[in-house]
């Protein structure tokens, strides 16, 4: 039982850190960044690359994916949000779609179809943590998803960059006329916002490996959670990805939790992972219809 | 069509539509002709996306999801209980469009990323209900054996048949498009998505407006679906899934959000494009996303809206003024409106704290306050903009509490705005003729059954010149409304209010950002105005403006009405200096 | 890829020093991009191994096109092949939908697909133009619930399929052969390729209490249930539909992971056996520098059957789905000729692993097994 929670903890510290970039950009330009997924699998395959190259642990590798894909990230941002800045959002969600497909069918080009593993972060196997036994892998996502999910809050609260990349966010005309640089500040949302599905792919792509056709699943879950949390709320986007994992993972262990459900007709159907899917949307919808400022209150003032 | 040649006017529109008759001519072996007819499937879809997309500008991700309804209705009916093209085809359409009705009510009133996930989610349970529904659906493997186009016993070959056929639906979709948006019901559209509150403001009915551009969505996806499904002759989930819906997207930007010929263009283009690349083996798909991003990129207003900055149209010749039709007088009775301690407030802020006032009919009353003193919040709330949360609006005897704006600007009480809410595009005669939408009958079976040049845009400019003439506007009403200066702009907003014949007029600091002698000429036609019979309130700071004009002047402070008589007694009230030289003292 | 257009032009350079007895044009239409793109791979691969070992004589002209994933892109595929002239067969998307989109085309135009694709209606449909050259769900089904009832004598199964059309109609085919061969489900329950996390599935399973694990899913989802059914100590016997044998599948998984797993397919080539199977294993490897799946096997026997009809005459599509439908062929797998359906291949085997390397061994072979049970 707590290792099912464990798992889904792991799985849930990776969303958030995928969440966490998505709400980044989402604050800087009001935008959608819909390659956010696709990101996330860039990661994951970069790691890989990596990990053939470099026969090391996964925790090593990080700092590595974490530049390349902030490279990336800033190519993202010159490619498909300036040239439109002066757009409505929707041009940007439309041409992050397209850098999507430009990425999905370049890793597939790249490194073929087959699914591919990223080296763990310290080392596989099992640990007893008393008298359960959960994956050592899924105890060091954990545990790196909060380093970088405390590293952000720093960066951000206590930092020159992080006044000026809040600033950015809250006003942009106002950071303008005080001077900072909004261009600069815009393009270094893009490198963090992409190294954090970066990471978040280097994390998942041992335990779940790396596909290049990941990334769609993934973008419909920062974006399911970015809304429950509360549009443009970064400790909203957070909690929403761990609360997403953890429904996704323990309504179809309902049964196990509570022995008698299993015996109810039509358990087996009621408590699968496809009917926990449906459900996560229609709760989203429920959300969305009566409480359209999510769980935790709106933090962006939208545009009327 | 030869109409259009003849004035010359649409030359490249004229030439696209040949090289559209001559592609297939050409280019015409089963594989050349399938894929155009798949190009034309895709256009249907488009066209039907342009309604919600382009027209009501909201990001609906439920297109591709409607599409794939459309597609299984035919393909369960038409393979499972061997019903004909007349059985299935009205019945995918009406299929996609009940979904829409029933979805609508939750989703509709979402803002963008909001609707646009809400939608993104619907279309997702769809697909997923639809792999679970094995024993109706096939599940993942679909249903095979679907028949192509039977109509009463006969039935259509593939090839040039069907491809016509489908073209057919094409034209007929464009042509039914082209009377909803290209007429006077069209230009609500465009003030709606321009500013849903301007929209609503002239009487338009956007909840309503918003409802049928989804509904016009479903149907065409529906539509389109059924097509798709007698082509391909199985129908599989990978109808429902995201990849359609991302095609009719790109498709639906790189042609053009509103214009036909966008969605035909967008359509031919990209579902060759692919097949144009096919020469690159595995690298294809890589090609055809940078090709997207480039379009996206370079021609942000859609390929036939680049063409169209590219070939500027000759202006349209202005129509001859025409006065406007009597509107039938309200019962007189006093005051015309009164306000009864009304409250509204923001989280903690009490924006408007239990403000009473009355205006007399014919009276010219200023509305003055420091910064946030709640003016524009207090005309927010009495045009239903706003609910307040206590406290009475009656206009004409009558109460206002409740009413949506649309229905209480067409009771005759219009506004302009602080910072003007025009529609750039448009030219300032249809800017002020889209108010004239409410009164002159423009409707969705009006328009439809128009013969030629839809007669009510017709009349409602010419009615909109006559407006724009006694406002003072000359031969610039011709010309977008994004290209006129400050000053003039002003004017056309007064004379959209104006085109509702209003009662009661509410002008948001109408004299912001003139020059001294547009202002005189402002306050020139403002008496005019009162001569005619208009009540009017002045929200303003411009005291030199204001003081010679208003009977009366009202001040208020935090919320709260501080002065209320002539403009020398309220100028001389102390509380009035207070409010005025406090503020003044905090800013310093 | 271009070293094969370069190796194909080096062919097409050579070939006039031989006899030249036929031409043959066969399109290579399959998904290399998608969610099934390393099948599709493995199906191109096959495909173009047997155009480059064509018997002497014969010219082949190939040409490979994507089908991506929806029906329509591998109809236009068909139909741009078909525009472009004559052709003599077409190697065909493993995808069930695809396939069922093209049947209707492949008829009216009199070419046949030849592929590998498993789902079972395609040979359901009276269509004459469809040769599959992978034993059908009825046929590998049919293997996998007689290894897991006569080797591993289970009663009680569980059953993990997923929410695709592979996974759904062989979900129908093993639970008619269990039914039959007395097995019972206790439970079973269809997963999304998305889904990530095995452990409530695996632990519901386990609560079941059954004596055999049973996979019909994908190389990711495969790999993920083997994986965390090991970190869980499951300890059940598993026996995975074709997605374990692929060697890519087997490589994401530890040695130690893979013990006590086993897995329906055709054929294994990495395993070696007789000397035909090593000469292709060793010349795929030197081609495409990867591991050889049963897919790339299959579609290899397949094409060299056509391409064998042709070299003994068969100048066109008609002739060429004649010899298929009446001749027989044997290729590499094994011995293939028609049921009269389309269904080419009539034997399966069950590969297991030992815990100490990612290749198998074969551990039962099943010879006509549709004959045999009836």
């Amino acid at each position: 039982m707590l290792q099912v929670l464990v798992n889904s903890l792991a799985l849930g510290s990776a969303y958030a850190l995928l969440a966490l970039g998505f709400v980044l950009i989402l604050n800087a330009v009001n935008a959608v960044n819909f390659a956010q997924g696709d990101l996330v699998m860039a990661g994951g395959f970069v790691a890989v690359a990596f990990g053939m190259l470099l026969p090391v642990p996964g925790i090593v590798l990080l700092p590595l994916v974490l530049v390349v894909m902030a490279l990336i990230g800033r190519a993202l941002a010159a490619v498909a949000y300036f040239p439109l800045k002066s757009r409505p959002p929707v041009s940007v969600f439309i041409s992050t779609i397209a850098v999507g497909i430009i990425l999905q069918n370049l890793a597939n080009a790249l490194f073929g179809a087959e699914p591919r593993a990223a080296p763990p972060l310290f080392a596989g196997g099992l640990v007893e943590l008393g008298g359960i036994v959960v994956s050592r892998q899924a105890l060091a996502i954990i545990a790196v998803a909060a380093v970088m999910i405390a590293a952000q809050y720093v960066l951000f609260q206590r930092t020159a960059l992080g006044r000026r990349l809040r600033a950015t966010a809250q006003d942009r005309e106002m950071a303008e006329a005080l001077g900072i640089r909004v261009n600069h500040v815009i393009a270094a949302t893009f490198a963090i916002a992409a190294a954090y599905a970066g990471a978040a792919g280097l994390l998942l792509a041992n335990t779940f490996f790396v596909t290049p056709t990941d990334g769609g699943n993934y973008i419909l879950k920062a974006y399911i959670a970015v809304v429950i949390g509360g549009w443009g709320s970064v400790p909203g986007a957070v909690v929403g990805a761990l609360l997403i994992a953890l429904f996704e993972v323990m309504l179809p262990s309902l049964p196990l939790i509570v022995p008698g459900l299993a015996g109810l007709p039509g358990a087996s159907w009621l408590f699968s992972q496809t009917i926990a899917t449906i459900l996560l949307y229609l709760m989203l919808l429920v959300v969305l219809v009566v409480r359209p400022q999510g769980l935790f209150g709106e933090a962006v003032q939208r545009r009327a | 069509m030869i109409a259009t040649l003849q004035n010359g006017r649409h030359g490249p529109l004229a030439l696209g539509a040949l090289l559209l008759v001559a592609w297939p001519l050409v280019f015409s072996t089963p594989y050349d002709l399938r894929v155009f007819t798949l190009a034309g499937i895709y256009a249907l879809l488009v066209l039907g996306y342009q309604f919600v997309f382009g027209h009501a500008g909201a990001l609906a991700l439920t297109q591709g999801a409607f599409f794939g309804l459309g597609a299984y209705v035919t393909g369960i009916l038409g393979a499972r209980y061997g019903q004909g093209f007349l059985v299935t085809f009205p019945l995918s359409i009406a299929l996609p469009v009940l979904l829409a009705a029933v979805v609508a009510a939750p989703v509709l009133r979402l803002e963008t990323h909001y609707f646009a996930l809400a939608t993104l989610g619907i279309a997702q349970v769809l697909l997923l209900v639809c792999l679970l529904a094995e024993p109706l659906t096939g599940g993942a493997n679909g249903i095979p054996g679907v028949p192509g186009v039977e109509i009463l016993g006969l039935s259509l070959p593939r090839g040039w048949p069907l491809l016509l056929f489908v073209w057919a639906w094409v034209i007929a979709g464009a042509f039914v498009a082209q009377r909803i948006t290209g007429g006077l019901y069209g230009k609500a559209f465009q003030l709606m998505r321009a500013s849903a509150t301007a929209a609503q403001c002239v009487g338009i009915d956007i909840a309503r407006l918003r409802l049928r551009t989804f509904l016009f969505s479903a149907a065409y996806a529906g539509a389109a679906g059924a097509l798709f499904v007698h082509t391909l002759r199985v129908v599989s989930p990978e109808a429902l899934e995201f990849h359609v819906m991302v095609a009719v997207l790109a498709m639906t930007v790189v042609g053009g959000r509103t214009r036909i010929a966008g969605a035909i263009v967008g359509a031919v283009l990209l579902v060759h494009l692919p097949e144009w690349f096919r020469f690159l083996e595995s690298y294809y798909l890589i090609a055809y996303g940078v090709a997207l991003l480039a379009m996206i990129v370079l021609a942000p207003d859609g390929l036939v809206g680049e063409l169209e900055r590219r070939w500027p149209q000759a202006p349209e010749t202005l129509p001859t003024a025409e006065p406007l039709p009597p509107r039938s007088k309200l019962i007189p009775r006093e005051p015309l409106l009164a306000v009864s301690d009304l409250r509204k407030r923001f989280g903690g802020v009490r924006a408007v704290d239990g403000v009473s006032l009355a205006l007399k009919r014919g009276e010219i009353v200023g509305l003055i306050g420091p910064n946030g003193s709640g003016k524009t919040t207090l005309i927010n709330v009495i045009t239903g903009l706003l609910q307040a949360e206590n406290g009475a609006v009656r206009f004409a005897g009558e109460p206002l509490g409740g009413l949506r704006p649309d229905t209480i600007a067409r009771r005759g009480l219009a506004r302009t705005f602080q910072n003007l809410d025009l529609v750039d595009e448009l030219t300032a005669i249809d800017n002020v003729a889209v108010a004239r939408a409410a009164f002159e009958g423009a409707g969705l079976r009006q328009a439809l059954l128009a013969v030629g040049r839809d007669p009510t845009l017709e009349r409602a400019r010419r009615q909109a010149r006559f407006l724009l003439e006694r406002i003072g506007l000359g031969e610039e009403m011709g010309r977008p409304c994004g290209d006129l200066p400050h000053g003039t702009r002003r004017r056309v907003e007064i004379a959209r209010a104006l085109a509702l014949q209003p009662s009661l007029l509410l002008l948001d600091e109408p004299a912001a950002g003139l020059s001294e002698s547009e202002q005189a000429d402002l306050a020139r036609r403002v008496e005019i105005l009162r001569d005619d019979g208009i009540t009017m309130l002045i929200v303003e700071h411009n005291m030199p403006f204001l003081m010679p004009l208003a009977d009366r002047l009202i001040c208020l402070n935090v919320g709260r009405v501080i002065a209320n008589g002539t403009p020398e007694e309220v100028q001389a009230d102390p509380r009035v200096i207070e409010a005025y030289l406090g503020r003044r003292g905090e800013q310093a | 890829m271009r070293r094969f257009i370069a190796l194909a032009v080096g062919f097409l350079t050579l070939a006039p020093v031989s006899v030249v007895a036929a031409d043959a044009s066969i399109p290579v239409l399959v998904p290399i991009t998608g969610f099934l793109s390393l099948e599709g791979t493995s199906q191109r691969n096959g495909a173009l191994l047997a155009i480059k070992n064509a018997p002497a004589g014969v010219r082949v002209t190939y040409d490979v096109s994507d089908t991506g994933v929806a029906p329509e892109t591998a109809v236009n595929a068909l139909e741009r092949a078909i525009s472009r002239g004559p052709v003599t067969a077409v190697v065909a998307s493993m995808l069930g939908t695809q396939m069922l989109a093209m049947l209707p085309v492949a008829q009216e135009n009199k070419v046949p697909l030849v592929t590998v694709s498993g789902t079972a209606s395609i040979t359901e449909r009276n269509n004459p133009y469809v040769f599959r050259f992978f034993p059908g769900d009825a046929v590998v089904k049919a293997a996998h619930i007689r290894y897991a009832a006569e080797e591993l004598r289970a009663r009680r199964a569980a059953l993990i399929y997923q929410t695709t059309a592979y996974g759904q109609s062989g979900r129908q085919h093993l639970q008619e052969n269990a039914h039959k061969a007395g097995i019972e489900i206790v439970f079973e329950e269809s997963i999304e390729v998305a889904v990530r996390d095995m452990s409530p599935v695996l632990g519901k399973a386990k609560a079941a209490n059954p004596d055999v694990l049973l996979l019909h899913l994908h190389a990711p989802s495969t790999a993920l249930v083997i994986r965390q059914a090991a970190a869980m100590n499951l300890r059940l016997p598993i026996v995975s539909g074709s997605a374990m044998h692929q060697p890519p599948t087997a490589a994401l998984l530890e040695p130690a992971e893979l013990a006590g797993v086993c897995a329906e397919t055709n054929a294994s080539p990495v395993s070696g056996g007789t000397p035909e199977a090593d000469r292709f294993l060793e010349q795929y490897r030197r081609e495409f520098n990867a591991e050889p799946d049963g897919f790339a096997l299959g579609q290899y026997d397949g094409v060299m059957m056509v391409l064998e009809a042709v070299a003994k005459g068969a100048s066109n599509a008609a002739a060429v789905t004649q010899a298929l439908s009446t001749g027989s062929h044997k290729g590499v797998a094994m011995t293939y000729r028609s049921d009269g359906k389309g269904n080419m291949a009539h034997s399966a085997v069950i590969v297991c692993y030992d815990g100490q390397t990612r290749v198998p061994r074969i551990a039962k072979r099943y010879d006509e097994i549709l004959a045999v049970t009836r």
